[in-house]
């Protein structure tokens, strides 16, 4: 809205160097601006599905090259509660390779080509689960102001305490089973979380403008849909290895395939 | 008669400009920045007089209070010691002294000449070491190293808080008195306006053991606060020494009581009034030996006093103190005459009496730059006998400076300053008897490290 | 000769002072605080340890733990609001004046009322959010029940149950298992408070103080807000059974006390 004062400002500004103002200039004034207004309106209003085409897919598989590192054995016994969720020791997640190289955890995400636009978040909101002390997704990706609900599956009480850059720090408490729901409200790729009093647990979660972002499943594997015709700029995060870009271009509802591959 | 000339004006620019070239931030160290890691500037107005964060910072017996006081949390490191020097180039000037006609020969006669020495010289190093020994136990102790000795200024320590309570801390030793404005930490270096001439006057032919509030003492001193110094209240018995060690003087003691309030007023900001005193009783003569007195044997004690009462105010950037004293001796005190020979009393004999004050301003446009204006005066209204003029003893003195800190750090400071003084005793020629004018121009460095 | 709308003046004028006003002015009480003030006290006394930029990184900062605060993330430990939240203009003030106990912050009780909210206006000048955002309602601090062994003991088993023990320790001196692995929001290492040594909590030390500190959670510390996991009852037990882990009466909070250790 203050850009609509500014505006409004120039315009007077431009028609006072020019002289008298005389009635009809402002008639004409009113206008511009009611025509700026309703444009700029009308956008803010706009979803995806009014400029977005159905049916077009980005698909593809984000493999690692080479021997997968192993990871550190995770010791979760000062927490029994932790401990007994885990017979077997588990170990850190931070490169997780599938059977057949696919590297999971990874968001892939546009990162160029977007004409600048308000995107609505979804009504649904993303899920961060605390279970067996660990975070489950261990990446999460979801849109700016979109709700986020943090459940506690665990018996133990976590806290919850993203570290964010380019958003308001926050940290909370949770007991097994107690509600608890956020938002970030700025693109960020990606927020670390972790827990304090189980400093083991390692999560992510990236916040997007725009709802063209996906995570590779445990096979390496990633989807984004209806992505609206266009060249963009495709990155590939990963929480260790860094970030990989691609160029891609995408006709209305055509199906187009990217592959992304990181080494240590 | 001159004060600066336009090319020393030029010589000063061109050495500051000199010094502005090679300025850098140091790294070195002074105590109690160090300590807490605060600039100068949290605790001075312009180092070394002190803001009101910095006197509450003393009151409290050199603790902030926020639990990192105790010598026990610092780096074994840390040594609570700083110094201070200040080397500078000054002019002095007498514009009626009594000098022989020809120099060399006494009895070609005397006449009263202007006499002007200048050059380069050094104020001596202080040397202090202060803070905390435990919590809650806080000491101070200044040798001043001069050229040929080493005398202690101050030397005290204090329990802090007694029973809890900041209303109630003792001091035991030698020190400064808690006066309106601290003479020890005053602005002006040079001999003319380095001193607060109402702190130190005795009238013409006045004979005193006591020589002004403006010496440290020896004694024990209560003192009490409130939480942000808005209300202070401080009480002293001294001997009647000046602060000499040893006896020299009577068996009685010496009170010296202040008092001040201050006010937050909107706009203005803060304001504070105040009153103080010190009464004592000065002995008139002493037991002898051979003739020669004892020291400490002082009797035929006679009475004076010293009270008055000042304010400080603030506007803006601008702050000032006002201050008033009067001041009163006994008779005997007064003309010097032993209290066991009152016939030796000139006729017409009686306690001398007077007012002095002062008013000095100072301009602190940044926590870096402070300029400093003061004028005082001193007026007798009673002299001890009718043998004296009735203005002896009335003096006027001007001062005017300014101190630049070109470096203040937690580490280490430094200022440049530049300050003129004169001061102007009414009927002091000693040859005519008119007015005689003494004044001091100082340029130099302080450091403080 | 130029007419000039009134209106059109209006609306630039108003829309100047929408941009400004708030983010160059504190409210405290009846004190309004200006931060062209706030910024000539500032220099004076904060920038040896907040630095210039008011980034925490003054000349000082190396050699102080805990590090200066870094205003231009503006999140703050000691609030009234809830965690994520910006701080009010009061919480500012009343850090300033109490200072932090154990930390390089001290009081600044001996500057004026007005000089404390000029700074409260100049701090928040340091980053963007004060004039983007609002703070969060501030908490609502119930009446305090009596403490009583059984608020005493359920204190207890929720210090177990809320895991305080995995940072405090199972006897409160700091020393949990995660106590190690602690990092504040600048990476610096930070150890958990100890009830036993009976000191001043950060933000206050009445009873009070610390149902905030639990409602609120310490931003930029690992001390979360327990805001949905305990009742106020509940959290009431839990600052009775604190109380209980020193021996308090030695540094009861009497007015006079000045040094308190």
């Amino acid at each position: 809205m203050r850009c609509f004062f500014l505006i409004a400002a120039v315009l007077d500004f431009r028609g006072r160097k020019a002289g008298v103002l005389m009635s009809k200039n402002s008639y004409w004034l009113i206008i511009a601006i009611a025509g700026l207004g309703w444009v700029i309106s009308s956008r803010i209003s706009a979803g995806p599905s009014a400029l977005a085409d159905a049916g077009s897919s980005l698909k593809g598989e984000v493999k690692f090259e080479g021997t997968p590192p192993k990871g550190t054995r995770i010791d979760m016994s000062a927490d029994p509660l932790c401990a007994k969720t885990h017979p077997t020791p588990i170990t850190t997640e931070d490169v997780v390779v599938g059977a057949s190289g696919g590297l999971a955890n990874v968001v892939v995400y546009v990162s160029d080509g977007l004409t600048s636009r308000n995107f609505q978040p979804p009504q649904e909101a993303a899920v961060f689960t605390q279970k067996g002390c660990q975070y489950k997704p261990h990446v999460l990706a979801m849109q700016a102001n979109q709700k986020l609900e943090v459940v506690n599956d665990d018996e133990t009480t976590h806290n919850i305490h993203p570290s964010p850059a380019n958003n308001r720090e926050w940290n909370m408490t949770q007991p097994h089973g107690a509600p608890l729901e956020q938002t970030f409200a700025r693109e960020e790729i990606a927020i670390p979380v972790k827990c304090n009093v189980h400093p083991w647990m390692r999560g992510y979660i990236a916040v997007f403008k725009h709802p063209y972002f996906a995570v590779t499943d445990k096979d390496g594997k990633f989807e984004v849909k209806d992505l609206p015709p266009g060249t963009y700029t495709i990155s590939a995060w990963q929480e260790k290895l860094g970030t990989q870009t691609q160029k891609i271009t995408i006709g209305t509802g055509e199906s187009k395939s990217l592959d992304f591959s990181f080494k240590q | 008669m001159r004060i600066v000339s336009w090319k020393k004006t030029g010589m000063h620019l061109l050495m500051l400009g000199t010094l502005l070239a090679f300025v850098q931030t140091a790294h070195a160290i002074p105590a109690f920045a160090r300590k807490y890691g605060l600039p100068c500037s949290a605790c001075h107005e312009a180092w070394p007089m002190l803001n009101n964060f910095g006197q509450t910072f003393k009151d409290n017996g050199y603790q902030l209070g926020n639990g990192r006081d105790a010598p026990i949390y610092q780096e074994p490191s840390y040594w609570p010691i700083m110094f201070r020097a200040t080397p500078f180039w000054h002019r002095e000037n007498n514009n009626r002294q009594a000098v022989d006609v020809v120099a060399g020969n006494p009895s070609s006669g005397q006449v009263e000449s202007s006499v002007t020495s200048s050059g380069f010289d050094l104020s001596g190093v202080d040397l202090i070491t202060a803070g905390t020994i435990y919590n809650n136990i806080s000491f101070f102790v200044q040798p001043f190293i001069g050229s040929n000795s080493i005398t202690l200024s101050q030397a005290w320590a204090r329990l802090d808080n007694l029973a809890g309570s900041r209303w109630l801390n003792l001091k035991m030793g030698k020190f400064e008195l808690d006066e309106p404005i601290s003479q020890e930490r005053q602005l002006i270096l040079n001999n003319t306006g380095g001193v607060y001439y109402n702190y130190f006057f005795t009238p013409p032919g006045d004979k005193n053991f006591f020589q002004g509030i403006g010496l440290p003492q020896l004694g024990v001193e209560l003192l009490g606060h409130s939480g942000d110094d808005s209300t202070r209240y401080s009480v002293a018995v001294v001997s009647n020494s000046n602060g000499q060690t040893g006896l020299p003087s009577n068996q009685a003691y010496d009170v010296y009581a202040n008092f001040n309030q201050s006010f937050e007023t909107p706009w203005f900001g803060r304001q504070q009034v105040g009153a103080y005193g010190y009464v004592g009783e000065s002995p008139t003569f002493f037991q002898t030996s051979g003739g020669s007195p004892i020291p400490g044997t002082g009797m035929g004690n006679r009475s004076f006093y010293r009270l008055g009462a000042y304010g400080h105010w603030f506007v803006n950037k601008f702050d000032f103190y006002t201050f008033y004293l009067h001041g009163s001796d006994n008779v005997f005190l007064g003309n010097g005459v032993a209290a066991n020979q009152p016939s030796s009393l000139p006729i017409g004999a009686v306690g001398p009496v007077w007012n002095g004050g002062f008013i000095e301003g100072h301009y602190n446009p940044t926590p870096r730059l402070i300029f400093t204006g003061r004028y005082e005066l001193n007026r007798m209204s009673r002299q001890a006998n009718p043998g004296i003029r009735a203005d002896s003893g009335n003096l006027d003195s001007w001062t005017i400076g300014y101190r630049w800190y070109p470096i203040m750090s937690p580490r280490a400071g430094l200022a440049w300053t530049q300050e003129y003084s004169r001061v102007t005793n009414a009927g002091a020629a000693p040859l005519s008897g008119k007015d005689d004018t003494h004044d001091s121009y100082l340029m130099g460095f302080d450091f403080d490290f | 000769m130029h007419t000039i709308r009134l209106s059109h003046l209006a609306v630039v004028l108003v829309s100047l002072m929408s941009m400004t006003a708030s983010a160059q002015e504190s409210h405290i009480d009846k004190l309004t605080g200006n931060a062209k003030h706030g910024k000539a006290l500032y220099q004076r006394y904060c920038i040896f340890c907040h630095g210039t930029d008011g980034d925490g990184r003054g000349e000082s900062a190396p050699y102080l733990n805990p590090k200066p605060r870094d205003f231009t993330k503006a999140v703050f430990k000691c609030r009234s609001t809830p965690s994520g939240s910006l701080p009010l203009d009061s919480d500012l003030y009343d850090t300033i004046t109490r200072g932090i106990h154990a930390s390089g912050m001290p009081s600044w009780k001996p500057l004026l009322k007005q000089e404390r909210a000029d700074l409260v206006a100049y701090i928040k000048t340091f980053s963007s959010s004060f004039q983007e955002e609002k703070p969060g309602e501030p908490v609502v601090i119930p009446a305090e029940p009596p403490s009583s062994p059984e608020s005493v003991k359920r204190g207890a088993d929720l210090f177990q149950s809320m895991n305080c023990w995995a940072c405090h320790g199972k006897d409160g001196r700091g020393h949990g298992p995660s106590a190690a692995t602690l990092t504040d929001n600048q990476g610096n290492p930070i150890t958990p408070f100890d009830f036993t040594s009976g000191r001043s909590f950060k933000c206050g030390e009445t009873d009070r103080d610390m149902f905030r500190d639990l409602v609120t959670g310490l931003d930029g510390t690992p001390m979360p807000s327990f805001v949905g996991a305990m009742s106020a009852d509940q959290r009431w037990d839990v600052v009775h059974y604190i109380r209980t882990l020193s021996d308090s009466k030695k540094h009861s909070v009497a007015k006079n006390d000045a040094s308190g250790q």
